[in-house]
């Protein structure tokens, strides 16, 4: 799964990055967080509940935050496993820069999903995570500082829903034609 | 009291002997819902398991935490390979010679291999057990392209193996490197080629697919420890070999073991092996002392139990540019997963792929296998098709379709042309077989009349030439196959397993009435053994069907066989019936002629009795035997009336037939219509064309599924796509085009009542009909070879690569 997206919060560089690093406010972030403790500045370790398609989990998993450059970003790693439903690793690069009077945040994520998410969910990720980032966002720019202006997700002018349909289809699978 | 005279035809039809449309007997339960499948089966106390399966393709396990899951109500106990290796079945050996783990020792090597086996009283808590039990994952690696096994820098995924360097079937050159097995004259054939005028070279892939049967893959186990005996209930295709199997690895002496194989919901294939489930249900079983009930899911099935194909074939034919074949070189990279569990006889570990000159006179061909390992599911079992058969199949018709698309022939003519004779059967392939009997070109010029052959390539060119003009936007294929199957495995002197030579049985015994029971080594899984054997009988001994009880599974009262897979029934305890039958048929002479005091030899036989040469009212029929062998035999003569046989056959037969589609595509949305499919068999003798039809029905519709969409498909971290129907095709009437039926009827010279086999004849010539209706109807535009499956979705990107979309 990959997802990338720049969205506009109207709060200042330093505060967003102060809330990107406080457990209190990313686990009132993440949908589904039900525990994010810290173990260190840098470890934490989180449970969350999560449902994609008729796959309904609750992931323990440890995160760890890398790269710092505060305040102008970090990496986010980190695996979950979540019993019988299968396991999720992954990883997020998350940019802070000034942008007018608040702070344009771009984040690129890829993660990988295995076990019986994917086996029964694979076509459902991709459209469960963008719901998933956008509530994340929702909350985060809720009490950091609300949006000005919506995301300008992967490729800016959204294409028309045939053409993302073939667009995702064709990137899934391999080319098998021999000319 | 005068009962009426019946005519001749009278008394024939009465029997409803080979040839008849008898309706299937099964049937009457099983469109009653009266059947009794295994998961019927309720024992007082029975408790269920329930597998831990790995989410991951390739990782170490680091710990296995149970005590969560025990604590769950109604949970028993939480059985690991190590709870196993107490009693040394932490590995079982598999068909193919290689070991499996029975539950994960260390690491996990396919995406839903058994981790641990919850045993609880019923499939809820069991099911609460399973998620409650805690597995620490390390993961690795995993190596799911087939390419990709041999590279230096492979992943090992066989640890166990490591050190050793010869496996079941010669030496191992890599890690992940199984076997290589070689046919055929290597020299003669590079010779072939160097001096060839014309050649092709084509990586041809069989996808991986999956059986399927609607019934899943479930066990009954349940030890009696007072006496020591194990009652094994199961879906089995081969109730012996698991019985046999289930003795050398329990020490269980195999008098004390009784394996019964009640009704079965389709195999395909799927049931012939041994799975964990099994051992895990007998081990639960001993331990408790109770009986233990296992039952797959749908998703556990696909993803789990024995796939079929993932064969990648690099196919080179030689030829003259008139036409004429000159050698035949094929590579084939056999993807066997993470454990070599394929089911084949076991000094064929691939099957009877050497069939693969198919049915061409190929002067001479040389074929080298290699098994490898990946992070896949263990398998590779005959999917409705002699051992590898429909791989061989599918690869010589596509090379032939590719070769005569290269000379600018027919493939039609193509084939015509290159055909073995009728007067050259016997016939010795280059690869090793003697094909017992065959008339192709007759086959071939009534399909090709049938079908109207000439007025479809008039059509087709014409509607090219519109398409070209930008008056249609269908494409039209005609896929062309004519294909020979070896199957009736087999002479014990080449075709064991473990051991045990495949021969076939039948006891036959006519009760003092004259009804009969006759019991069979074999099981069917559907194909209306009850309706059939009855008939070779009723035509063999004069006693009629309907009197005849046919049954099979129950090792504790059938004679030993080897099951049913391979269109083996037929061949080989087809055979047997035939053979015991005659048996009894003897001794009903003996009985006659003392009856009617002349000499056996002044005895003639009349369709259901003896009659005196010369004197047609001077008769006995079975019935009046029957009675006599029991109540007043001849003097000297021990009373009864049974038999039994063993048939070993001489050969294997040789089932050929010529299937032709049309079909026209949709380049814009990739959309199909199959418009024609006409698929003629010849099995040799046809005991009951109404089953036959049936069975070419069924084949068809699962060839059809195969080639155009049906597929296991795996990510690069080795998750199965497609583990449940909804990602799976499995087509249902709407799907499904429909079948026209024909035949011709050209005896095997060598089995008892020259019949061939003909259950996966479908599957074997029908999946390159549709791969060579779909490469046709595109060929014109610039293509050589497209893979299955054929999906729409496939067939729009293959129109959007010839730039057919701008």
């Amino acid at each position: 799964m990959d997802m990338t997206g720049t969205r506009h919060i109207a709060a200042s560089r330093q505060k967003v990055w102060k809330a990107l690093n406080d457990p209190k406010i990313l686990k009132q972030c993440i949908p589904g967080c039900e525990s994010l403790e810290m173990q260190s500045p840098t470890d934490m370790t989180a449970r969350i509940k999560v449902q994609i398609g008729p796959v309904r989990a609750t992931f323990g998993g440890k995160v760890k935050l890398t790269e710092l450059d505060p305040p102008n970003g970090y990496r986010i790693v980190g695996e979950g496993s979540g019993g019988v439903a299968g396991y999720a690793k992954g990883g997020a690069t998350v940019q802070l820069a000034d942008e007018g009077s608040g702070t344009a945040m771009t984040y690129e994520v890829r993660a990988d999903v295995g076990g019986k998410l994917a086996q029964l969910g694979a076509r459902l990720i991709d459209s469960t995570s963008k719901k998933l980032a956008d509530e994340f966002f929702e909350r985060f720019t809720t009490i950091v500082g609300p949006v000005v202006g919506e995301a300008s997700a992967s490729s800016g002018k959204r294409p028309g829903w045939l053409k993302r349909l073939f667009s995702r289809l064709s990137g899934k699978r391999p080319k098998e034609v021999s000319a | 009291m005068n009962a009426p005279v019946l005519t001749r035809e009278q008394r024939e039809a009465k029997l409803e002997g080979m040839g008849c449309k008898r309706k299937r007997v099964e049937d009457i339960r099983f469109t009653q819902g009266k059947g009794n499948y295994v998961d019927d089966l309720k024992l007082p106390g029975m408790l269920f398991g329930d597998f831990v399966r790995s989410p991951y393709a390739h990782a170490r396990v680091k710990k296995i935490d149970g005590s969560k899951a025990e604590k769950v109500p109604g949970v028993l106990a939480v059985i690991t390979a190590e709870t196993l290796k107490t009693v040394n079945l932490a590995w079982m050996p598999t068909l193919a010679g290689d070991v499996q783990m029975v539950l994960a020792d260390g690491k996990v090597l396919f995406q839903n291999q058994e981790v641990a086996f919850v045993v609880a009283v019923d499939r809820y808590a069991a099911a609460d057990g399973v998620e409650a039990v805690e597995v620490e994952y390390e993961d690795l690696p995993a190596l799911i392209d087939p390419f990709k096994a041999l590279a230096p820098d492979a992943p090992l995924l066989r640890e166990d193996l490591k050190d050793k360097m010869t496996g079941a079937h010669g030496p191992r050159k890599h890690h992940n490197h199984i076997f290589e097995w070689s046919m055929g004259d290597k020299d003669l054939t590079d010779a072939a080629f160097a001096k060839a005028e014309v050649t092709t070279k084509d990586i041809i892939s069989y996808h991986r697919t999956h059986p399927t049967p609607l019934e899943t893959c479930q066990c009954v186990a349940s030890f009696d420890k007072i006496k020591g005996e194990l009652t094994v209930w199961g879906t089995f295709q081969a109730p012996h070999v698991i019985r046999t199997v289930a003795s050398l690895l329990s020490k269980i002496p195999e008098h004390k073991i009784h394996v019964i194989a009640p009704d079965i919901g389709g195999g395909f294939g799927n049931k012939v092996g041994a799975y964990p489930g099994y051992i895990c249900a007998i081990v639960a079983s001993i331990v408790t002392g109770k009986p233990v009930k296992w039952v797959e899911d749908r998703i556990e099935n696909l993803t789990a139990t024995s796939f079929a194909r993932d064969y990648h074939m690099t196919t080179e034919i030689a030829a003259t540019r008139d036409g004429k074949v000159t050698g035949l070189r094929v590579h084939v990279l056999a993807d066997h997963g993470g454990f070599d569990a394929c089911a084949d006889p076991s000094k064929w570990p691939a099957g009877f792929f050497n069939i693969v000159t198919g049915s061409y006179d190929f002067p001479v061909a040389h074929l080298v296998v290699d098994g490898i390992y990946t992070n896949k599911a263990p398998g590779g079992v005959a999917y409705r098709c002699s051992f590898r058969v429909t791989e061989a199949a599918y690869c010589i018709e596509r090379a032939m379709d590719i070769m005569a698309q290269k000379l600018g022939m027919d493939p039609a003519e193509f084939r015509l042309k290159n055909f073995i004779k009728r007067e050259q059967f016997p016939y010795h392939s280059a690869l090793g077989w003697e094909y017992d009997s065959g008339d192709y070109h007759t086959a071939m010029n009534k399909a090709m009349e049938a079908i109207n052959y000439k007025g479809l390539r008039a059509e087709q060119a014409a509607k090219r030439e519109a398409f070209k003009r930008g008056e249609t936007r269908e494409i039209m294929g005609i896929g062309v196959t004519f294909f020979t199957e070896i199957v009736g495995a087999g002479p014990s002197r080449n075709c064991d397993i473990l051991g045990v030579a495949m021969f076939d049985s039948c006891e036959i015994r006519v009760h003092p009435t004259g009804a009969a029971i006759a019991r069979m080594g074999t099981k069917s899984q559907g194909q209306g053994h009850e309706t059939t054997y009855a008939q070779i009988i009723a035509t063999e001994i004069g006693i009629a069907a309907d009197n005849i009880m046919v049954e099979e599974g129950n090792t504790d009262t059938a004679p030993y066989g080897l099951g049913t897979y391979g269109s083996r029934s037929t061949p080989v305890a087809g055979a047997a019936i035939a053979m015991a039958a005659r048996k009894i048929k003897a001794k009903a002479q003996m009985i006659a002629a003392y009856m009617l005091e002349v000499h056996e030899d002044d005895l003639e036989w009349d369709i259901d009795g003896f009659r005196v040469k010369g004197l047609p009212e001077k008769s006995k029929s079975m019935t009046e035997i029957a009675w006599a062998a029991y109540n007043k035999p001849p003097p000297g003569l021990e009373p009864g009336l049974e038999a039994v046989s063993y048939y070993d056959p001489p050969n294997m037969t040789y089932p050929f037939g010529a299937y032709f589609c049309a079909m026209d595509i949709d380049v814009d949305t990739g959309v199909y219509k199959v418009r024609r499919f006409y698929a003629l068999d010849d099995c040799g003798t046809r005991i009951n064309p109404m089953i036959i039809e049936g069975q070419v029905h069924g084949g068809l519709t699962e060839a059809f599924a195969i080639a155009m969409g049906q597929e296991i498909r795996y990510d690069e971290m080795g998750n199965v796509l497609t583990g449940s129907f909804m990602d799976f095709f499995v087509p249902t009437a709407v799907e499904t085009p429909n079948w026209e039926t024909d035949f011709t009827v050209t005896p095997s010279p060598h089995h008892p009542i020259g019949a061939k086999g003909v259950g996966e004849s479908p599957n074997v010539g029908g999946v390159p009909c549709f791969s060579n209706a779909v490469n046709d109807a595109f060929s014109f535009l610039g293509t050589k070879h497209i893979q299955m499956p054929h999906d729409y979705w496939r067939n729009w990107v293959v129109a959007e690569g010839l730039g057919l979309h701008k």
